[in-house]
């Protein structure tokens, strides 16, 4: 509901600085991500969470560069992220129903391709077993301090040129600063209740799964990709979890979580009576909103995760996947910028 | 095709751009695009352009963009969408 009202969309933000030079919500970005940097390491000093560094975060590669690089792409094709795909499609917006087919559909196709990806993440490891900023450092609170302290005198500037909010009419709009705030706050609640960063990419593998069980019987189950068992350590309970369909912990956050975004923003649209479905774009937009879904779902899963996950969850950490993922998605939302130019004429 | 913006005159001079359902950022490339081709039109003060959207963030961006090209505008909310009145007033 707060991204609905602020329309904090993540791939609007990137898209913009490139085609208008707007930065106000890149702004209010960068200051969800140093609140919550600040929120976790608090959280893990009190012993809170206690799986730290994050053990979700898996060791770097060149791939999290190359999807990072295709996901960015993909999200300004597509007019949103993963997440503000969902948001987007609560509120009825039309193109966004044709980029999440096209994030189920990349899915679906990823999943056949996985065994020939997954070799190359493992030859383009880049190091055996850093997994984190903080094990160059050799502590954790450096990487913290060093970015509150650029981002306080960035902050300042910004504020001396009226650079955080602007006017803006719509009915119950939040300024994206003040959303930065709420959204921070909900991140760091959840990450210390759950012990691990907000994500859907996983939810959207298994969704993907369970729907092409029906239409090819048996192929999901013999599949690597959705047959592959994880085990992920959270506090002191190991969790198994695979994408094929099938109860487990991911069904019961990451699922949740997808249908809780699309629920928010109906909700947020269906008060505000801004809710509206039925408007076709332009066929031109519906190919660019299909084809931004594809390359986003491969674009995360060949970086183990989106927007939501590596740039909210795993920035904060100075998870190494994440910083390479983000490498990759500032190129990739510049040529995203590109061609969508030529898309919209 | 430059039609699936679904615009035309009216009899009161007003040039609508309805370009609801489409994906960001069509509102504000669409509406600066319709800006400098109609421009001796809207600089000529006989017609106005109307922007029909339901994107929220167009209601910041649209004003912002526009007002510093000496644009009056004015947003209202009619039934689920926004619309964006922008009529040039030479000021100096």
């Amino acid at each position: 509901m707060v991204m609905h009202r602020s329309d904090f969309c993540i791939s609007g933000i990137f898209r913009d600085i490139f085609l208008f030079h707007d930065f106000l919500r890149m702004r209010a970005l960068f200051l969800l991500i140093v609140l919550s940097s600040l929120f976790l390491f608090l959280i893990r000093e009190t012993g809170i969470i206690s799986s730290y560094p994050p053990s979700f975060f898996g060791l770097p590669s060149l791939m999290n560069v190359a999807g990072g690089l295709l996901f960015g792409i993909g999200m300004v094709l597509a007019g949103g992220c993963f997440t503000g795909t969902l948001y987007k499609v609560g509120a009825g917006k039309t193109a966004s129903f044709f980029a999440l087919f096209g994030i189920l559909c990349g899915s679906a196709l990823y999943a056949e391709v996985h065994p020939v990806v997954l070799p190359l993440i493992r030859r383009t490891t880049l190091t055996p077993d850093r997994t984190a900023l903080e094990h160059f450092t050799g502590n954790s609170w450096l990487p913290v301090l060093i970015v509150i302290l650029t981002f306080l005198f960035l902050a300042w500037k910004w504020h001396r040129i009226k650079g955080w909010s602007q006017k803006a009419y719509a009915e119950g709009y939040i300024d994206p600063w003040k959303a930065a705030v709420l959204i921070s706050i909900i991140i760091s609640v959840s990450y210390a209740i759950v012990g691990r960063p907000l994500s859907v990419t996983t939810g959207f593998g298994k969704v993907t799964a369970f729907l092409e069980s029906f239409f090819v019987p048996g192929h999901p189950e013999n599949l690597l990709f959705f047959s592959q068992v994880s085990y992920r350590l959270v506090g002191n309970t190991t969790f198994a979890e695979k994408m094929g369909p099938g109860l487990d912990s991911i069904t019961m956050t990451q699922i949740l979580l997808i249908a809780g975004i699309i629920f928010g923003g109906f909700i947020s649209a269906l008060q505000l009576r801004e809710f509206s479905i039925g408007v076709l774009p332009p066929f031109r937009q519906i190919v660019s909103a299909f084809s931004g879904g594809v390359l986003m779902a491969g674009g995360a899963f060949a970086s183990s995760g989106c927007t939501l996950w590596h740039l909210l969850g795993g920035l904060p950490v100075f998870a190494l996947q994440s910083l390479l993922f983000l490498a990759g998605l500032l190129p990739g939302a510049y040529l995203g910028t590109l061609a969508l130019k030529k898309v919209i004429r | 095709m430059h039609d699936k913006n679904r615009k035309g005159v009216t009899a009161m001079q007003e040039l609508v751009l309805d370009i609801r359902g489409q994906i960001c950022p069509a509102c504000l490339l669409v509406t600066l695009r319709e800006i400098y081709s109609r421009k001796e039109l809207l600089r000529s003060g006989e017609a106005m352009l109307v922007v029909r959207t339901d994107h929220r963030d167009a209601t910041r961006t649209i004003p912002d963009a526009v007002s510093a090209m000496g644009y009056h505008v004015n947003v209202s909310k009619v039934k689920n969408y926004y619309e964006i009145r922008l009529e040039y007033r030479d000021d100096e």
